[in-house]
């Protein structure tokens, strides 16, 4: 069901990575995500899968959770996996030769290594950022990255704002759906047979009270915000005021020193098919 | 005595009803006055105008006619800034009905820092304001938490602490309780008078819900736009036929009073509480 | 005769992981025709679990569902028609509807059934009369009808479908006392002539003591108690005990007994009350 994702919520906490300001953490996240895609020998390899322990070890999110977060992702690693094992041309002669199914040794290192950097991948970005920032602090992060564009008349803070109140929303949406569509189900809608046209017209019945349940909520929640005094980005302060410190140039150092680490042991290491042949 | 802290005088507010030339009026030459630190349950059945009355006194809606002074000040005037606007909207403050269409943030203390943050506190007297405002309503060990996980009653709680956090005089809960259950809505009504007693708070609350009422020092029955009853609860829940007439209900207790005196037992109409019934009831009959 | 039983059902949420609840344990319950059941107990305790299993929306983890005799987990059970023979109305049903027109949306569940034309047209009639929804209002769009209307289109709807068992979920919730009293009253004529099983899920006990014939009451996924209204209420501390509440009459009449009057208080409703007050006074000799 879709209330079981965990990817992407937030974690509370008070680790080191919760303490750090999002701009920070933003900003590594692309970093780290960089590095991801440098990797190219076993080497570098072996200094990211310390280095994101190493995230995940500071960020006080149980080793379960991120886990069990990765798991929507099983068909991707799947289908990632299989298709690189069949597929992949190799230059060496093949490991495995049976009818059309043809292996060859470097297709499957070049598996291994697409299933750990997307494993990388999400647990480091979502540890550094989803897990350890809560969304408001996120879109806040993100607010105030991009607020240069400000001169130049962009709607920074209405589109961080917008943000932010999607995903406030979502889980509310997503149970409501769940609901009229057992409510239909009860007056004998059927959602499961038929053509494509005709599963797709049957879900009018859910769709449309869906859309004006989400614009009842839209609006009632414009009245609301007013009556909170809300009147756009000019004049807001903000309840935790984040500055960077000492924290934050740790982290930034840090990942500069792993996208460094990573770039030497590429050139200093043996390439793959060096080490294959 | 000093100046009430709302004043209303001859409110009128009506809607075009596109199909018919008739103006619909949803209150007509309303006239009320609310004490500051009063406690006061307004009552009316669904379409009395009530919720109408509620939007019109922090300027939601804006009435047609009538004027509205709030601490003496009038929201009315048509040369009012956004800055006064603002204002009014920090004194008095609103909450609605639906506890899940109110909440703004992903995470409870952001939530409740919403409106502080508004109104351009700064952030340490924000992170005070935030804590003691859940400490009030007894949310401080859900201040991490996501709203959606919380029941009814509590995310109701923490609308009413983002609205504390705002430092108001006056709370106005426009039906806040309609949508909770039993257990959810006495969580309300405790926090409601809580705020009264203790923080002198004026409460405002509109209701239809006859049980609500009693706790309250007053209650005004708004009907056809109109102001049909007001007075103490007991003053008015005496009036059984006029608040059937309204489409309210009265505590059993008093139906039952007011239906053994009109079979000609001399018993008291303004008994709201089964103890106090039972107490008269049991020395009458001993007599 | 007994349309629906459930036979040692437990229901678990999540099973195998950490999230993992006991929503129902060891429930044994029949819902039987020509009665209106009332299902009584605090949000969480399962009653909206339960009614998702009676017209197999959930199925249990495990027991029997029985429908007429037949056990709906059996390989090849029709869910279509035992979704079309028992009704489920589910909580602020006006947020279902969907269709241009209040007819065409009281249509759809008799439409899904593959009726024909003029059965269709003959049961919407009769449905709209239950709820009491004149036919002036057939061709309005339903979102253009106030909030108690919308709910009557939503209740008539399920109701076209002429189910053997018909289950509501809070279908008073949030109304005021008139609209209350109307939805309630409607379904309680309509059962009444109809003879089928009606089940009725709700908070308040004053309504169920109206309104019922038989109560079930739950707690904390249990069946706490069960049998007529007068059975259930006179354990008053019983309910008490689990903090359910018992009419206010009920508790007037125990206050009155602990004062030394010797009356009955296994009264729910306050005509009880007052015939058995009044007969008490009889003794005084005066009314």
């Amino acid at each position: 069901m879709l209330k079981d994702i965990t990817l992407g919520q937030f974690f509370p906490g008070k680790s080191f990575l919760h303490k750090i300001d999002p701009r920070t953490k933003i900003i590594s996240a692309l970093l780290y995500i960089v590095a991801v895609f440098l990797c190219d020998s076993i080497m570098s390899f072996i200094i990211l899968l310390v280095a994101t322990l190493i995230l995940i070890a500071m960020s006080g999110v149980p080793i379960k959770i991120i886990v069990k977060g990765l798991k929507p992702l099983i068909f991707i690693l799947a289908f990632t996996t299989i298709y690189n094992v069949f597929f992949y041309k190799g230059d060496t002669p093949p490991l495995v030769h049976w009818k059309f199914i043809t292996i060859y040794a470097e297709g499957l290192v070049f598996a291994v290594i697409m299933a750990l950097r997307i494993i990388c991948l999400l647990a480091g970005s979502s540890v550094l950022m989803t897990y350890t920032t809560s969304p408001i602090m996120l879109t806040d992060g993100i607010e105030r990255l991009l607020s240069p564009l400000n001169k130049i008349k962009a709607p920074v803070h209405e589109f961080a704002m917008m943000m932010s109140i999607a995903l406030r929303f979502i889980p509310t949406l997503v149970e409501e759906t769940d609901k009229i569509m057992s409510a239909q189900k009860a007056r004998g809608a059927d959602f499961n047979s038929g053509g494509l046209i005709k599963r797709a017209r049957a879900l009018i019945p859910v769709l449309v009270p869906l859309f004006i349940s989400a614009f009842r909520r839209a609006s009632d929640l414009a009245v609301a915000m007013e009556c909170r005094c809300y009147r756009g980005g000019s004049g807001r302060t903000r309840m935790t005021k984040t500055r960077f410190g000492a924290r934050d140039a740790f982290l930034f150092i840090a990942i500069l020193l792993l996208g460094t680490a990573i770039v030497l042991s590429n050139i200093y290491s043996y390439y793959f098919p060096i080490w294959l042949t | 005595m000093s100046v009430p802290f709302i004043k209303v005088e001859d409110l009128i507010f009506t809607y075009d009803d596109e199909d018919s030339i008739d103006k619909h009026y949803v209150l007509k030459n309303l006239s009320l006055e609310i004490e500051k630190g009063s406690f006061v349950c307004v009552l009316g059945h669904n379409g009395s105008g009530k919720s109408t009355f509620a939007k019109l006194l922090n300027m939601i809606l804006s009435p047609d006619e009538g004027k509205i002074y709030i601490d003496g000040f009038d929201i009315t005037n048509p040369d009012i800034t956004e800055d006064d606007l603002f204002e009014i909207r920090r004194k008095v403050g609103m909450v609605f009905q639906n506890p899940d269409n109110q909440l703004v943030a992903t995470i409870v203390e952001e939530d409740v820092a919403f409106g502080p943050e508004n109104l351009g506190v700064e952030p340490s007297e924000i992170r005070r304001r935030v804590d003691s405002a859940l400490e009030t309503v007894g949310m401080s060990e859900y201040a991490t938490h996501a709203p959606h996980r919380l029941s009814g009653g509590q995310k109701q709680r923490v609308a009413i602490a983002g609205i504390i956090a705002m430092q108001p005089e006056c709370i106005i809960f426009d039906e806040s309780t309609a949508m909770l259950d039993p257990q959810g809505r006495a969580e309300v009504m405790n926090t409601i008078a809580k705020l009264n007693s203790e923080q002198g708070i004026t409460v405002i609350h509109i209701t239809h819900n006859m049980d609500e009422a009693v706790k309250a020092d007053r209650v005004v029955v708004i009907n056809e736009g109109e102001i049909f009853l007001d007075g103490t609860p007991k003053e008015v829940f005496s009036n059984v036929e006029k608040l059937r007439r309204a489409g309210l209900d009265v505590p059993q207790v008093t139906e039952l009073f007011y239906d053994l005196s009109h079979h000609g037992v001399d018993l008291p109409s303004d008994i709201l509480c089964e103890e106090e019934g039972a107490e008269i009831l049991s020395a009458w009959l001993k007599k | 005769m007994t349309k629906l039983k459930l036979v040692d059902v437990n229901y678990t949420y999540s099973e195998g992981t950490p999230f993992r609840k006991d929503a129902l344990r060891n429930i044994n319950i029949e819902i039987e025709d020509n009665c209106i059941t009332g299902l009584i107990g605090h949000t969480g305790c399962g009653k909206s679990t339960l009614v998702q299993l009676l017209n197999g929306l959930l199925f249990p983890t495990s027991g029997e569902v029985m429908f007429d005799g037949n056990n709906i987990k059996e390989k090849g059970y029709d869910l279509k028609t035992l979704r079309h023979k028992v009704g489920l109305v589910f909580q602020y049903p006006e947020y279902q509807l969907f269709e241009d027109t209040v007819y065409d949306d009281i249509a759809f569940g008799p439409k899904n059934m593959g009726l024909p034309k003029d059965e269709i047209d003959r049961r919407i009639k009769e449905a709209a009369l239950f709820v009491g929804l004149e036919e002036r209002y057939f061709e309005v769009s339903p979102f253009d009808l106030s909030g108690g209307q919308k709910r009557r289109v939503a209740i008539a709807g399920i109701m076209a479908m002429d189910p053997d068992v018909l289950i509501l979920d809070e279908p008073a919730a949030g109304l005021d006392p008139i609209g209350r009293e109307e939805i309630l009253g409607g379904i309680y004529s309509y059962q009444r002539k109809r003879k089928n099983a009606v089940v009725i899920v709700s908070h308040s006990m004053e309504d169920m003591a109206r309104y019922s014939d038989k109560l079930i009451v739950m707690n904390d996924g249990e069946v706490f108690m069960q049998g007529n209204c007068r059975e259930v209420f006179s354990e008053t501390d019983k309910l008490l005990s689990v903090g359910l509440d018992v009419p206010q009459i009920t508790k007037f009449m125990r206050a009155l007994k602990s004062k030394g009057i010797d009356v009955r208080t296994d009264i729910f409703t306050v005509d009880e009350a007052k015939a058995e007050i009044l007969s008490k006074m009889g003794g005084c000799g005066n009314a």
